[in-house]
């Protein structure tokens, strides 16, 4: 007999936990299918399109009176934030509420978009595999974890490339119940890794010459009828879209040795000057900026990463120790993720590792380590410099550029995905809580209603 | 930060009255531990301490506030320090700088004691500290692995910690004896607070692994532990006897000789426990059938039940650093919900509760709970995020400021030292650019008795 589909094992999962959902909670009030809670009024049809025609919208909620955080590091006081559907319609002082919209007073309250991880794993994605789908698990209860935390996206990667682009991503969201909504953006990133050696490099420059060619023979066609445009040359498919922006290319360095628990190798410098020097090198060659993965010494040349239009990811409590000698340009440094911005690099953070924390463990880890607080690595970057109001980006909008998912995820501007957080304080504060998390536009985490933090009052 | 400017963010405004309102009268539920300390000795026989006076210059710290912790904040004060000590701390115009006094200007800093960590494996370079050369090591010390040139410590520093109980680790049954170090000194000794710091025992998570044969599990450990503190105590009590001429002189022996001054109550024994049944273990048998005087460090996992059952037996509590407990069905918080929640472990322990019993069981109250990292698990420098976590899990914000000043100082007997600014203490303070317990604030300056030992570099600081 065939196997069943890996997707059908899922959906008859789904389907089976959707019923005992259902059986638990029946003694509470059902939530209506658009999301809003029991008894809010009906709404009903949008006003009238003006203009231009207003996309046909089935369900307004209007978040008014809250601090709205958009995402880019702007705050605009007690601004409503209005979700059509799925997407967000209008952030603003004025908007003209459609009637019958479902209000949410968020007075009082902080309004930010939903946070977007670049580095994590499990909230119902699978461990491996090279399709997302394979995999995806709606009710897997560590979504609602990561609602908790803030967490309404992440990038979600299997077996990156060596020493050219390789490997499959997809931005997996927090859409809790909803199969379909849980599949964001796909493959917007792929990945390699540096040092490459001379003969990789020589390779490397080589597939570049190839892929360069292959676009110029493109662009000696374009407009003449009739002609078949030429294939790719092997091996230069995943380049191509890197060169047409269409991905975003991620470079990991060689760690350092050694480790907190010390003994093993000599000092080393890890993703240190010279690697960063040949990731900017292929950003050069490519003509796109590139995503250096947790480098260690960023901070040394921020002006040569700011020129090739690159973005970092950086683990602010990470360390390596500099080479004795050469503390200037080698080891880390908490003022990293402040001095890459001074300069206008995006950076987004990352939790660190070791045996108790990092992305690996998801929610299981120890707190202020794990992906239960996502937030405290932005806090250290703050630490380290960086402008407490800039650094919602680390976790929004300059997170989202990194996935390559700026397009829909990470702000809070007309036409995104309607991800947004209602907290009850300062994003970034220790004493702040998530009260109420949408992904699509769908209202999948309350406070109140869930139970791990609806204890903590004060 | 200037406390009347209104754009100071919402959050920082309430921490801000937590911590100012840290003097006020404490409500009933959060009474006070009196811990267990045994018989106090009238003097050091067995343990050795550092030096009575360090070398220090004589600085006049200004800052924009002082936390002493057991004394009400100060705005704009002047804290005066001179060879190790705190000599004047008070509001800028009531303290004269006399002369001869090195004025530091910290402007809008915050100051606070410098924070004591019970649960460092850091204080000597990055060594393996589990070793099990016998089924009990008691012979084993840490003193002799005592460093003060290396990363770790400078990090400590660099997140305001200055004293730290170096152990074993918990690798091993009974893992060794302790050290009671400051984070910053020209030798080691100028360091030492003391020695024997505590004895480390270890009793679940992690010692069944090296104890092969002979103790896998609690049974054979508890076996082991007994016999060796029975021998302990048999000398200890043969010496006494000695002492007070009623028998013959014992035999000196070197790998008996800690545990007679764990007998005498001379420090304590600090216990590696976890998990409702160990930790009552741990109460019942070190506490209660040796009279040792003892705290539990971790105390994670579900023993936080075992408030009430702590606070009698006057055992204080050192958490983390894990500072939640995700239970998964019991779900016995404070509020009895049997659903899966985050148990923030060192509010519960704190503030007591249900807990799962027919009647609320006492917490350990504002003196009983600290917080810890078990550095290298959690960075040494991370002590005060623990701290941050605890407190957003419940623990009250002026309490948190005890977790890791003054109440393990207390736990550990050393609070006439260190934990709190008072004329006389160790001159051992950190500078805060804000909230100390929120991740975001920096340390400016960290002084160790009464030397700068730590500046920072606003291009590169060391965290």
């Amino acid at each position: 007999m065939k196997p069943m589909h890996p997707l059908l094992t899922v959906a008859a999962a789904g389907l089976a936990a959707l019923l005992l959902a259902d059986s638990a909670t029946s003694q509470r009030p059902r939530r209506r299918p658009d999301g809003a809670p029991p008894g809010a009024p009906t709404p009903e049809a949008p006003p009238p399109a003006e203009a231009k025609p207003e996309p046909k919208v089935e369900s307004w909620t209007a978040i008014q009176g809250g601090d709205v955080y958009l995402g880019d590091g702007t705050i605009l006081r007690r601004a409503t934030v209005l979700i059509g559907d799925d997407k967000i319609r209008g952030v603003g002082h004025d908007l003209q509420i459609p009637e019958g919209a479902h209000i949410v007073d968020a007075t009082g309250k902080v309004v930010s978009p939903g946070f977007c991880i670049v580095h994590a794993s499990g909230f119902g994605a699978p461990r491996s595999g090279n399709d997302v789908r394979d995999g995806l698990n709606p009710f897997d209860p560590q979504i609602k974890m990561g609602l908790a935390a803030g967490i309404t996206s992440f990038l979600w990667t299997s077996s990156g490339g060596s020493d050219k682009p390789g490997g499959k991503s997809c931005v997996v969201k927090l859409a809790f119940g909803d199969l379909e909504g849980m599949v964001g953006p796909e493959d917007t990133v792929v990945s390699m890794r540096v040092p490459l050696n001379v003969q990789q490099m020589r390779a490397f420059r080589e597939l570049v010459r190839q892929a360069r060619e292959h676009q110029q023979k493109l662009r000696e066609l374009e407009g003449k009828e009739g002609t078949k445009p030429p294939k790719a040359p092997n091996g230069t498919e995943e380049l191509l879209a890197i060169m047409d922006g269409r991905k975003t290319l991620w470079i990991s360095g060689q760690p350092s040795f050694g480790g907190r628990f010390g003994g093993g190798g000599g000092p080393s410098e890890g993703f240190g000057v010279d690697q960063i020097r040949q990731a900017m090198e292929i950003a050069e060659l490519v003509g796109q900026g590139v995503v250096l993965d947790v480098p260690v010494a960023a901070w040394v040349i921020p002006d040569e990463i700011a020129a090739t239009g690159s973005m970092v990811i950086d683990d602010p409590r990470s360390r390596t120790e500099p080479i004795p000698g050469r503390e200037a340009t080698t080891g880390s440094n908490i003022a990293q993720a402040a001095i890459l911005a001074e300069v206008g690099v995006p950076v987004a953070v990352t939790t660190g590792g070791g045996g108790f924390g990092g992305p690996s463990i998801g929610t299981g880890g120890i707190l202020g380590q794990d992906l239960n607080t996502p937030t405290v690595d932005a806090c250290y970057a703050v630490r380290g410099g960086l402008p407490n109001r800039r650094a919602i980006r680390t976790l929004a909008l300059d997170a989202a550029r990194i996935m390559g998912a700026e397009a829909r995820i990470g702000s809070l501007q007309e036409g995104r995905d309607a991800d947004v957080l209602i907290l009850d304080g300062d994003p970034l504060h220790y004493k702040t809580f998530v009260e109420i998390a949408f992904v699509n536009g769908k209202l999948v985490y309350e406070k109140d209603r869930e139970p791990f933090y609806r204890h903590v009052q004060r | 930060m200037n406390p009347t400017d209104t754009s100071m963010p919402m959050r920082t405004a309430l921490a801000l009255g937590a911590l100012l309102a840290a003097a006020a009268p404490v409500a009933a539920q959060e009474r006070s531990i009196d811990i267990y300390y045994g018989s106090k000795p009238t003097e050091y026989q067995v343990a050795i301490t550092g030096p009575a006076t360090v070398e220090s210059p004589s600085y006049a710290f200004r800052c924009a506030r002082i936390l002493p912790v057991t004394s009400p904040p100060i705005e704009n004060g002047i804290l005066l320090t001179r060879n190790g000590r705190i000599v004047a701390f008070g509001p800028a115009d009531e303290v004269a700088i006399p002369d001869g006094y090195e004025v530091v200007d910290l402007g809008d800093r915050w100051c606070i004691p410098g924070l004591v960590e019970l649960h460092c494996h850091v204080a000597g370079r990055g060594f393996d500290l589990n070793d099990t050369v016998h089924q009990t090591n008691p012979e084993m010390r840490t003193i002799d692995l005592v460093t003060m040139d290396h990363e770790a410590l400078r990090n400590a520093l660099a997140g305001g910690v200055t004293t730290t109980l170096f152990i074993p680790g918990s690798g091993s049954n009974m893992g060794g004896f302790g050290t009671l170090t400051k984070t910053w000194g020209r030798t080691p000794e100028e360091a030492l607070i003391r020695f024997p710091g505590c004895l480390k025992i270890a009793q679940a998570g992690n010692p069944e692994r090296r104890s092969g044969d002979l103790g896998l599990t609690p049974l054979g450990m508890n076996e082991g532990l007994r016999r060796t503190l029975e021998t302990g105590r048999e000398y200890h009590l043969a010496w006494e006897a000695w002492q007070r001429g009623e028998g013959p002189k014992p035999e000196l022996k070197p790998n008996l000789e800690y545990l007679r001054g764990l007998f005498r109550h001379e420090y304590p024994i600090a216990v590696h426990t976890q998990i409702y049944q160990v930790a009552l273990q741990t109460i019942r048998q070190l506490r209660g059938e040796f009279g040792l005087w003892t705290i539990i460090v971790h105390g994670t996992f579900d023993a936080y039940r075992l408030s009430e059952v702590a606070v009698e037996a006057g055992v204080p509590v050192a958490n983390g650093p894990r500072q939640y407990h995700f239970d998964r069905g019991s779900g016995w918080g404070s509020n009895s919900r049997r659903e899966s929640e985050f148990v923030g472990l060192a509010g519960e322990w704190f503030r007591g509760g249900m807990h799962g019993f027919t009647h609320s069981q006492r917490g350990v109250g504002i003196d009983g709970i600290a917080v810890n990292t078990d550095s290298p698990v959690i960075a040494q420098e991370q002590l005060s995020l623990q701290c941050a976590m605890a407190v957003r899990l419940g623990l009250p914000d002026e309490v948190g400021l005890r977790a890791m000043t003054i109440n393990p100082a207390r736990f550990i007997r050393i609070d006439d030292r260190v934990g709190s600014i008072e004329v006389g203490k160790d001159a051992d303070l950190a500078f805060y650019s804000g909230d100390p317990i929120d991740p975001r604030s920096f340390v400016e300056a960290t002084v160790v008795n009464g030397n700068i030992a730590y500046r920072r570099d606003p291009r590169r600081p060391r965290f």
